[in-house]
């Protein structure tokens, strides 16, 4: 395995976690010690980045670091969105949410996602896996019960299911039980390890019946800390990272259950939000039905499906991102929680907000010209494939969330008109530049969409190997 | 590439130009002088024409029957593969044409009548992603590349009848035209891979591809189901009434030139697939005749002008649809393009139509003839009252869908909402900190952090 020429994603890990040690310092560096510890830690994964696409979509090891990290097409599009992103959120954030304790838990989230998407090792992706959590088990983002329990019962299980699948590889003779590339398709811990990963990933990832904490954990937390976690997506990235490539057997029989139940949580969400009347709870409903969407793209075992379901995790992260922060930043800005009970006219003062969040949300739920558009597209030629029946819930359940996202808007910015508010502003220039760069990601990537396809589909196409015997493609047009 | 292409090229994008164009502009907080707006508009739309007219002359000459722009592919995953193919035929010719003049016409017309609207700027911006979307749907060579212009046009129809959005009914409305909208799309989404899946391709640049009677049908029911939504045909007419909250400009080239018909020219260009399949195609007659009936009676009641003419037009539609089921082709063209000029002009008359009726009025000496009375004679009176009451309430069918499908869903939602929130405790949502609004009546100063 060839190396990366310097140790970037152990850098991109550190710079965080050492900014994370200073913001704790003061409130009022914060701001900048996240922003400095985000901006490094982007750089070091956009130079892995280039560097593996250099290679070739090779996987590259990182030096000195005794394989416990390792880059590839897969994780170093993860490393350099996931870094973004949060960069993005602690640029816009309104002063309130940058004290010293939620920034650097925000960067601590940050440092230990990326470990997880960097690891090489199951032992060290376990262990980010629990870091990466421990903020809204513990504190500062705890919020009600639910949440706490639903991540306890992920740690829990993923632990149990490294120890088992340690265990079965020492037994059988493997020289590194922890290293991914040695447990690679040997099925070590059986049906018991594949079992507890994927009740990691249900919980963690709010699969139905576990789906309900992040509806909590938007309506109560803090909700840029809570909407970076969930944008993680890294109950998708361990069954990517971990379960396909090591459990290919038992993942080809399981997969059409899963998919199944993806399907159905989908269109559960979809449902759910229908009747809801809590802003917050709404957009945690659609990225709960958008998320579900990508594991049933994962499991749909179709190339057309895989590549869609990698492509749609970077819309969802991206498009709710956006979503989350204007909400945030209307609630800041009007001194609320907002419902959809009653029309607000809000985009009377901040037109501009009114219309990122129309963008970020169209482009959610697939409207031609965003990103959304190709992935969803991809997304529902694959899953109907591969469920020809129970496919077609995916583009109700998307037609579903567009409603939602309708009702929610033009609750919110529409529908009355107000007087006797005066000093509101529009998006200020952080906000506008950073939304500004969300919006145009989604359009340009939309409109072009064949560079973020071609950053994916050596991913895609890993994926689908281990799947290969049952795996099927669509037929394109010819 | 030769000048025909270029030139058909450069028609379908140059709205989508003008479009990012202006709204990027205005992002950067440039809010550009009604002027240019319309300067801009009447360039773009009078070089538009001429091109649509040289095309559809140079085709004639040539005695081609086809100019096909391809593009490549838009995307490719492995087999599967979009391809950007652009068509331009005796069927998209022509409506491609009605469009450029109407939008043209309809962006010198609202000129004037949103002179000084807040709203100026925003109305041209849709009008013209508007005219990209519906630009995309009439030239595309695939029904993937429908799939895309048929999202922007009704986007820009939902968002333009919530126009004058600082009143809740036009964003209601908006909303449940939107729920119809997207409902409908599954069929074509649907199609469209159903088409993928029998024949490796939803493009028609070389012709429709042959199917079975079984999938033609299920082909064929499924463009139905889309283009019965798109143009307000039974049991979806009940959204159409509603969209006349927007500006009468919108109002006159959506619903009753350019949006309405889409449905029509969808099923005008799947219509290979229809006569393959009976059961499609007498699904199409019936939906048509049915729709046709029942938005003549409804006009007859509505009492305001815009709401007649929707009815009146939603008729006629049904009528084309009447006359595609049956496998006519150059006879609902030319329906639909003299309708939707009729029609347009009558929209944009509607704000005078009392007026013209004093007028009219006058000019009868004081003394005009009531029409209908020889039906209204030949239909007894209990029928007359039955067909009256329905007609009131535009067919029962929002009721029905009320009853049959929105209060089950939104029951089965707070259900599920119920069942969610089990073991949680019933407190208020959390208050953020106040900063600025209290009151919309007291006058606050703004807090803003950062």
């Amino acid at each position: 395995m060839a190396d990366l020429s310097f140790p970037l994603i152990s850098a991109a890990i550190g710079i965080p976690a050492l900014a994370a040690a200073a913001a704790f310092g003061s409130d009022q560096r914060a701001r900048i010690a996240g922003v400095i510890g985000s901006a490094g830690s982007a750089l070091c994964a956009l130079e892995c980045l280039r560097e593996v696409q250099a290679g070739g979509g090779a996987r590259l090891a990182e030096p000195w670091s005794l394989g416990l990290f390792t880059a590839d097409p897969l994780n170093a599009t993860f490393l350099v969105l996931y870094s973004l992103l949060t960069l993005g959120i602690l640029i816009l954030a309104p002063r309130r949410d940058t004290s010293a304790k939620i920034t650097g838990a925000t960067l601590l989230v940050l440092a230990s996602t990326l470990a997880a998407y960097g690891a090489g090792n199951l032992l060290v992706l376990a262990a980010a896996w629990i870091l990466s959590a421990l903020p809204f088990i513990l504190g500062p983002f705890t919020g009600t019960w639910r949440p706490r329990a639903g991540l306890s019962a992920s740690c829990i299980a993923i632990i149990g299911a490294l120890g088992i699948i340690a265990s079965a590889a020492h037994d059988g003779g493997a020289t590194h039980p922890f290293s991914l590339a040695e447990l690679q398709g040997h099925n070590f811990g059986g049906s018991a390890a594949f079992a507890l990963l994927i009740i990691a990933i249900v919980c963690r990832k709010g699969i139905f019946p576990a789906h309900a904490w992040i509806e909590d954990a938007a309506e109560a937390g803090p909700i840029l800390p809570v909407c970076l976690f969930i944008n993680g997506h890294l109950g998708a990235f361990l069954l990517a990272r971990v379960v396909i490539p090591e459990f290919p057997l038992s993942a080809q029989g399981a997969f059409p259950i899963l998919s199944d139940l993806a399907l159905f949580t989908a269109l559960y969400a979809a449902v759910r939000a229908v009747a809801e009347s809590k802003a917050r709870r709404i957009l945690a409903l659609l990225v709960l039905s958008q998320s579900a969407c990508i594991l049933a793209g994962l499991e749909s075992a179709t190339q057309e499906g895989i590549t869609g379901a990698l492509v749609h995790c970077m819309v969802v992260a991206v498009a709710t991102t956006g979503l989350f922060s204007v909400l945030r930043l209307m609630e800041v800005r009007f001194g609320r929680s907002f419902t959809s009970d009653h029309y607000l006219g809000l985009s009377e003062y901040t037109p501009r907000l009114a219309v990122f969040f129309v963008v970020c949300g169209l482009a959610l739920v697939g409207l031609p010209g965003t990103l959304g558009f190709c992935s969803e597209d991809l997304l529902i030629h694959g899953t109907l494939v591969s469920h020809p029946q129970i496919g077609l819930l995916l583009p109700l359940a998307t037609a579903m969330n567009a409603v939602s996202l309708f009702r929610l808007f033009s609750k919110m910015f529409l529908g009355t008109q107000k007087t006797g508010i005066h000093g509101i502003s529009d998006a200020i220039p952080r906000e506008r530049w950073v939304l500004a760069a969300i919006a145009l990601f989604i359009v340009a990537a939309g409109v072009v969409p064949s560079a973020a396809l071609s950053l994916r589909r050596n991913a895609a196409q890993a994926l689908n190997g281990p799947m290969a015997p049952h795996s099927t493609t669509v037929a394109g047009n010819r | 590439m030769t000048l025909m292409q270029a030139v058909l090229l450069a028609v379908v994008l140059a709205p989508g130009a003008v479009f990012s164009l202006f709204s990027i502009l205005w992002l950067l907080g440039w809010n550009a002088p009604e002027r240019a707006l319309t300067r801009v508009t009447a360039i773009v739309y009078s070089l538009a024409t001429i091109a649509v007219a040289w095309l559809a002359w140079s085709l004639h000459a040539s005695g081609g029957a086809t100019i096909a722009v391809s593009l490549g592919d838009w995307f490719t995953v492995h087999d599967y593969h979009f391809p950007l193919v652009l068509l331009g035929d005796r069927l998209s010719l022509p409506f491609l044409a009605l469009t450029v003049v109407l939008v043209g016409l309809i962006g010198q017309f609202s000129a004037t009548y949103l002179h000084r609207d807040p709203g100026f700027a925003r109305f041209y911006i849709l009008l013209h992603l508007f005219a990209f979307g519906a630009m995309l749907i009439f030239s595309a060579g695939s029904f993937d590349l429908v799939i895309a212009g048929w999202e922007m046009v009704g986007l820009t129809s939902v968002l333009l009848i919530s126009f004058f959005h600082y009143r809740p009914g036009p964003v209601e409305s908006a909303l449940r035209v939107f729920i119809v909208y997207r409902a409908c799309d599954i069929g074509l989404i649907t199609a469209a891979f159903v088409m993928h899946h029998l024949t490796h391709s939803s493009s028609f640049a070389n012709g429709m591809p042959h199917l079975t009677d079984g999938d033609a049908t299920i082909v064929g029911l499924l463009l139905l189901l889309s283009a019965a939504g798109k143009s307000a045909q039974v049991p979806f007419s009940g959204w159409l009434p509603r969209a006349m909250e927007g500006p009468t400009p919108s109002s006159a080239i959506f619903y009753g030139a350019i949006s309405v018909h889409a449905g029509a020219y969808l099923l005008l260009r799947a219509q290979p697939i229809l006569m393959e399949s009976p059961i499609a195609a007498a699904a199409v007659v019936v939906i048509g005749l049915i729709t046709a009936v029942q938005g003549s009676m409804i006009g007859r009641t509505c009492a305001d002008a815009k709401t007649s003419l929707a009815y009146a037009s939603l008729a006629q539609v049904g009528v084309v649809f009447i006359e595609i089921g049956f496998g006519l082709t150059w006879i609902p063209v030319m329906h639909i393009l003299g309708h939707a000029m009729v029609r347009t002009l009558q929209f944009l008359r509607a704000p005078s139509m009392l007026h013209d009726y004093h007028q009219v009025h006058a000019a009868a000496g004081g003394h005009l003839e009531k029409t209908g009375k020889h039906l209204e004679s030949a239909i007894p009176q209990g029928l007359q009252l039955w067909l009256y009451r329905m007609a009131i309430d535009r067919g029962h069918l929002d009721t029905i869908l009320e009853r049959v499908i929105v209060q089950p869903l939104v029951q089965v939602s707070l259900f599920l909402a119920r069942l969610d929130r089990m073991g949680l405790p019933s407190a208020p949502a959390k208050a953020i900190k106040p900063a600025a609004m209290q009151s919309v009546t007291a006058p606050n100063e703004g807090v803003i952090d950062g």
